[in-house]
């Protein structure tokens, strides 16, 4: 087959040489493998794996095999490629793990060859005078102790919405196991059981987020104001911050004693993978395990090494890491999701900021606004199983719609029932329904009055996650200026302060305008530009 | 100019393209193998843990001299037998005699080969020798590490866990006693380990009925679905057990090759920790190839028969039809002969075995 491809690309290289002409077109080597035209592996990945580009650029040079990619998250992404969506599409896919994803009806069928490519705990990343005044720089807490900790008031941590991200998922799964005190995998008897416990753990959550790496980027920014303690995130992440200049205090890693559940980056082939591309995998992930790949990976990723030989450098100190039993029905690990949402963790309290301005009536844009507020009210039945259902407004959920044109509209509070939801959601529905559109666009005037709200809420910081969310479709053309508004942010208590404002970037929208907003407050733009308004607020889902 | 050129390229790619399907459908004459032998691509899918055997250059070129270009995809043994258009492949080499059997039954093969066998064992570590000495499931005896069924399955049944063994200061870990197997319902080791479980429990007699199989199917369940998530392939499990270490996979089930093949390697690969653990009683995996076509059949017959490729099997740990080649191969390799195994037991009946991994398959 080599050899075939050899002759072939060799006779285009005659017939270049012959007529004398250059071409855009690479030609092969005699090889056959190598320089010249790479096979493109088309890989449907989670974000997780994005900072491989180094490695994978050094790939394409040694076997010429070209990696594109496609993210999309942990969850989301499993059940596509169960259902077969990604069959034709991909190659092949790569998340942080597959044990999701081989929980799932239809996935065995899809997936052929697993190849394992580096390795990440998802551990705690400690302060260090918070670690040594627990006494964790000397002796690994297990879960248990870290619960105390965190009822006692000496830790607080972030972490990312199990939902959306893996590395959350894997630490609520581990933090359930463990604390159940089974040893064995967890049943759903026992996450009841556990419940207490885990509502105590995660009492002491005061950043969540869609992405591991958002996540270290809110918790970079939130420095100084000693909110957070710590973070749970990989290892890996936790190593990079450390070498990196953004911290004023390095973080300590812990591994809890009583274990970890790790992520073990399978690249894995698609069934439906044309041979070409077998052997193009095949090329990939052997060398993907060679030394040379490994260290490469280890040196620019700090992730575990996954062949033998390969030592693991000093960074990474001598502990065993002891793993987890993980789950093996689907039942309970979508119940433990649902059990997170729904009464373990801390509720969210948001303020949706919805531009309902005179040039909302064009192109459809007010209902396509009403569309994408309707997938979190459940009014669209998409959400008796797949991990949408998780986007629904939550119960002890408190949702606040405050519309706006040339001022804000006066704000309408909803908080789900954690009894009887349904109700609840569909007078939020009532109202999403009723919104009309007309007048001028006053973003930062609404958005001051957004926090004035926040401030005057029942529901203080401490018992919620509050962020506000700005959907709007032009710039600024009544009211405030930013100016204005960075004077009011500048002059608000930290606690508010520490509120994000999530934007969207949707119609004639100002991207800068929002970004600047977005760095003012620590959140971050979503772009809808190209159509899809329903994915980018389930997506801002993922930081509530 | 521009458009010459094109036209000959577009002329130079058809050709390309019709030289790609000759070769594609398996022909090729352009110079592969023996003078004046073509050279045919023959495509099989295997248990993964016979991957390093057929990834050995020595071995493709041993193929290949004799006219084969073989190509492998993995997949679990028991896996292989539902996977669609499964007769596309020219031959399937699941890695037990029942696995076989379950693919005979749903696809017409045209020939079955056993070119070598495996023993299945416990990889371990020194450490959790010591850890685990209290409880008895490992003891030497003469020399020889022993994974004993019996004792296992009792710790299983009390739910022992690590940190709760008298004077264990060397693996304190809150989890489970439990050997880490691949997925029973996917792959052959397991199926393996459940073969000599089922025993011990069936009062050291092979399952031979239903009410039999009914009866032993709680504590079967225990060991396979107490672990968790498990990995769909043998491989896997090894490849944590050689580089992540006793904390994720302190003891794993394996082939005795895939640990005399890394020994043999003499890469470091096993370190001094590292031991194996012969279970008692003992049962053979016995790799047997299905061919669909015939250029499967030949690869069958060659691993048969070929004195080299009989001989780099036991290079890579498996133990050929000859003792003594297995014997000599290790000498010369400067690795202990591992022990000749007496308490050998059969595999249940594929029915009975099939019974048993359909019964844990509903509680998961």
């Amino acid at each position: 087959m080599r050899r075939a491809r050899a002759l072939i690309a060799g006779l285009v290289f005659v017939a270049v040489t012959i007529t004398g002409c250059s071409f855009g077109t690479t030609t092969g080597n005699s090889s056959g493998s190598g320089s010249g035209d790479a096979v493109v592996l088309k890989v449907m990945a989670g974000s997780e794996v994005k900072d491989l580009e180094p490695v994978l650029q050094r790939a394409k040079e040694v076997t010429g095999v070209e990696v594109a990619a496609d993210y999309t998250g942990t969850l989301t992404g499993a059940e596509q490629i169960a259902a077969g969506q990604a069959d034709g599409t991909y190659d092949a896919v790569w998340y942080s793990s597959n044990r999701y994803l081989s929980l799932l009806e239809g996935s065995s069928s899809r997936l052929s060859t697993q190849t394992k490519t580096m390795a990440s705990p998802v551990v705690l990343g400690v302060r260090e005078s918070v670690a040594r005044k627990l006494g964790w720089d000397t002796k690994a807490p297990t879960w248990k102790d870290i619960t105390t900790a965190v009822k006692n008031g000496s830790l607080t941590y972030g972490m990312t919405d199990p939902s959306a991200s893996n590395s959350g998922f894997s630490a609520l799964v581990g933090v359930a196991t463990a604390l159940s005190g089974g040893g064995a995998a967890l049943t759903q008897k026992q996450v009841d059981a556990a419940a207490p416990q885990l509502r105590e753990f995660f009492s002491g959550q005061k950043l969540t987020s869609g992405s591991s790496g958002w996540l270290a980027d809110a918790y970079v920014n939130q420095q100084g104001t000693d909110r957070v303690d710590a973070l749970i995130n990989y290892e890996s992440v936790i190593l990079e911050l450390n070498r990196g200049d953004r911290l004023t205090e390095k973080l300590h890693v812990v591994i809890p004693a009583d274990g970890v559940v790790t992520a073990d980056y399978p690249l894995t082939l698609l069934r439906s993978a044309t041979q070409e591309k077998k052997d193009a995998y095949t090329r990939l992930t052997d060398w993907l395990r060679t030394p040379e790949a490994q260290q490469l990976i280890q040196e620019q990723t700090a992730r575990r090494p996954v062949v033998p030989g390969v030592k693991l450098d000093s960074r990474f100190g001598t502990t065993d890491l002891i793993e987890l039993p993980f789950p093996n029905r689907r039942e309970v690990v979508d119940g433990l999701i649902n059990a997170y949402m729904q009464d373990l963790r801390r509720p969210s309290q948001t303020v949706y900021v919805l531009d309902v301005s005179g040039s909302m009536n064009s192109r459809g844009r007010l209902d396509e606004l009403k569309k994408a507020m309707s997938s979190l009210t459940g009014a669209q039945g998409q959400t008796s199983q797949g991990v949408d259902r998780f986007a629904t407004f939550r119960a002890r959920e408190t949702v606040i719609l405050m519309p706006f044109s040339s001022r804000p509209q006066t704000p309408q509070t909803f908080t789900i029932p954690t009894k009887g939801g349904e109700k609840v959601r569909g007078q939020i529905q009532a109202a999403i329904d009723g919104l009309t559109a007309q007048g001028d666009t006053s973003i930062f005037t609404s958005v001051e009055e957004a926090y004035r709200v926040l401030e005057r809420s029942t529901v203080s910081s401490d018992q919620a996650f509050n962020s506000i969310v700005v959907l709007t479709d032009g710039q600024n053309t009544s009211g405030q200026s930013f100016g204005d508004l960075q004077a009011h942010y500048e002059s608000m208590p930290n606690d508010l302060k520490a509120v994000p404002t999530f934007s969207i970037v949707f119609g004639a929208s100002d991207r800068g305008e929002l970004e600047q907003l977005a760095d003012l407050t620590g959140g971050r733009v979503f772009d809808a530009t190209s159509g899809d308004l329903t994915a980018a607020f389930r997506e801002i889902r993922g930081y509530q | 100019m521009k458009r010459t050129v094109g036209i000959v390229l577009a002329v130079l790619l058809a050709i390309g393209v019709v030289a790609a399907v000759v070769i594609g459908s398996g022909m090729v004459g352009l110079g592969g193998g023996v003078a004046g032998r073509d050279v045919v691509v023959v495509r099989g899918v295997i248990g993964s843990e016979k991957k390093p055997f057929f990834d050995d250059p020595e071995v493709q070129q041993i193929l290949r001299d004799n006219g084969y270009d073989v190509q492998v995809e993995t997949a679990g043994s028991r896996q292989i037998a539902t996977l669609d258009n499964l007769t596309d492949y020219d031959f399937a080499f699941p890695s037990s005699a029942p696995a076989a059997e379950r693919i005979k039954r749903a696809n017409k093969t045209s020939g079955a080969f056993t070119p070598f066998s495996s023993p299945m064992a416990v990889a371990t570590y020194t450490p959790i020798e010591k850890a685990l000495k209290p409880t008895g499931v490992l003891t030497r005896e003469n020399g020889v590490l022993i994974f004993d069924v019996d004792k296992y399955l009792k710790a299983v049944d009390q739910g022992l866990r690590w940190d709760k063994i008298p004077k264990n200061s060397t693996y304190p870990a809150s989890k489970s006693v439990l050997v880490t197997t691949s997925d029973v319902r996917k792959s052959n080791s397991a199926a393996m380990f459940l073969s000599v479980a089922s025993y011990v429990a069936n009062g050291n007699n092979v399952v031979s009925s239903k009410a039999q199989a009914t009866k032993v199917l709680p504590q079967m369940t225990r060991i396979f679905l107490d672990q968790g998530y498990s990995e769909s392939s043998t491989e896997a499990p090894f490849e944590d057990y050689l580089s992540l270490g006793k904390g994720k996979t302190p003891m794993v089930l394996a082939y005795e090759a895939q640990f005399l093949d890394r020994q043999m390697r003499g890469d470091g690969s096993i370190t001094d920790e590292m031991v194996l653990a012969y279970p008692k009683p003992e049962v053979l995996s016995k790799h047997t190839v299905l061919a669909f076509k015939d250029p499967g059949r030949e690869v069958g017959r060659l691993l048969s028969e070929d004195p080299q490729l009989q001989r780099l099997a036991a290079v890579h740990g498996f133990r050929p039809q000859s003792r003594q080649v297995f014997t000599d191969v290790l000498k010369e390799r400067k690795v202990a002969a591992p022990p000749e195994l007496v308490d050998i037991i059969e595999p249940p009946a594929y029915e009975m075995l099939e019974a048993m991994i359909v019964g844990i398959e509903k509680q998961y």
